[in-house]
């Protein structure tokens, strides 16, 4: 399993937990439910990709520290 | 000092009610400032409204809210109001702040070459999570709360006599905040979701043009 497919796991798994009836708005995509954006993780399209690059950059940070600063 | 704001609030998608609502709150803190503030609300903000507003009042600082793209930002039903190309030097001699996707990426470095005094927004999709049992509520989603809190910061900094650059920081340290919060707190399945997007909207917040400007 390459990186790129770990962090889709995780991300997935992160989606899981959200309740049903949260939404997210994310520019050029609109708004999106649960559903929705599992749907856009799984298949690796351009908003899955802007949701994983945001989980990468995210867990990238987390390793640096930068937030107990 | 020329102390004019205009605001542009089109409202015609769960996006763009949230960042109306959201904004309400700027233009409160402007008119208590003493602002006289142009608030092109729904169908007022069209491009025609938005130009003739804005060669005729000369406003110093322009909170523009709507959705967008690296070349434009939109107002109702998606008209640009600002296009890369075709009217950048609209926003030439006052402060802009965008809150809509991408603009931060090529209009907002267009305006600041057509002598805009600085432009602050944003070079990715602005992301943000909402609970859908608000639908009619915005102003009271407090997921979604996390979001425009640290957005608004900008324009409040502006208003309260920071400068571009500072406004900038205290919008990216209220993200911080937020984010720490949420870490160290026992916070909900989303609100720790929300963790990655405002570090998402802090990482890609950019301030362009002259930092020490002030409105």
């Amino acid at each position: 399993m390459t990186l790129e497919d770990e962090i889709r796991q995780i991300v997935l798994a992160r989606l899981e937990t959200l309740p049903e009836d949260t939404g997210m708005s994310i520019g050029f995509a609109g708004e999106l439910n649960k559903q929705e954006l599992i749907s856009h993780v799984k298949n690796g399209d351009m908003i899955g990709q802007t949701i994983i690059d945001a989980e990468m950059q995210f867990l990238q940070a987390l390793k640096t520290g930068v937030f107990y600063e | 000092m020329n102390k004019r704001l205009l605001v542009t609030r089109p409202n015609f998608d769960r996006t763009t009610r949230y960042v109306s609502v959201w904004a309400k709150d700027v233009i409160k803190v402007a008119e208590q400032k003493g602002f006289t503030v142009l608030d092109l609300v729904g169908k007022r903000a069209n491009r025609r409204e938005f130009e003739g507003m804005v060669r005729k009042h000369k406003p110093s600082f322009l909170f523009l809210n709507g959705h967008g793209s690296a070349d434009a930002i939109t107002g109702q039903n998606e008209e640009p109001l600002v296009e890369v190309g075709v009217n950048a030097d609209v926003l030439k001699g006052a402060v802009t702040y965008a809150l809509s996707c991408s603009s931060g990426k090529t209009l907002g470095v267009q305006a600041v070459a057509h002598g805009a005094d600085a432009y602050i927004g944003y070079r990715e999709e602005f992301i943000f999570l909402f609970d859908e049992a608000m639908r009619t509520r915005p102003g009271q989603d407090e997921l979604a709360a996390h979001f425009s809190t640290s957005s608004n910061q900008v324009a409040l900094s502006l208003l309260k006599g920071h400068t571009a650059k500072e406004a900038h920081e205290n919008s990216r340290q209220s993200f911080a905040r937020s984010m720490r919060k949420l870490l160290t707190s026992e916070a909900t399945d989303r609100e720790s979701a929300a963790i990655r997007y405002l570090f998402w909207n802090m990482r890609h917040q950019v301030c362009l043009g002259n930092g020490s400007a002030k409105i």
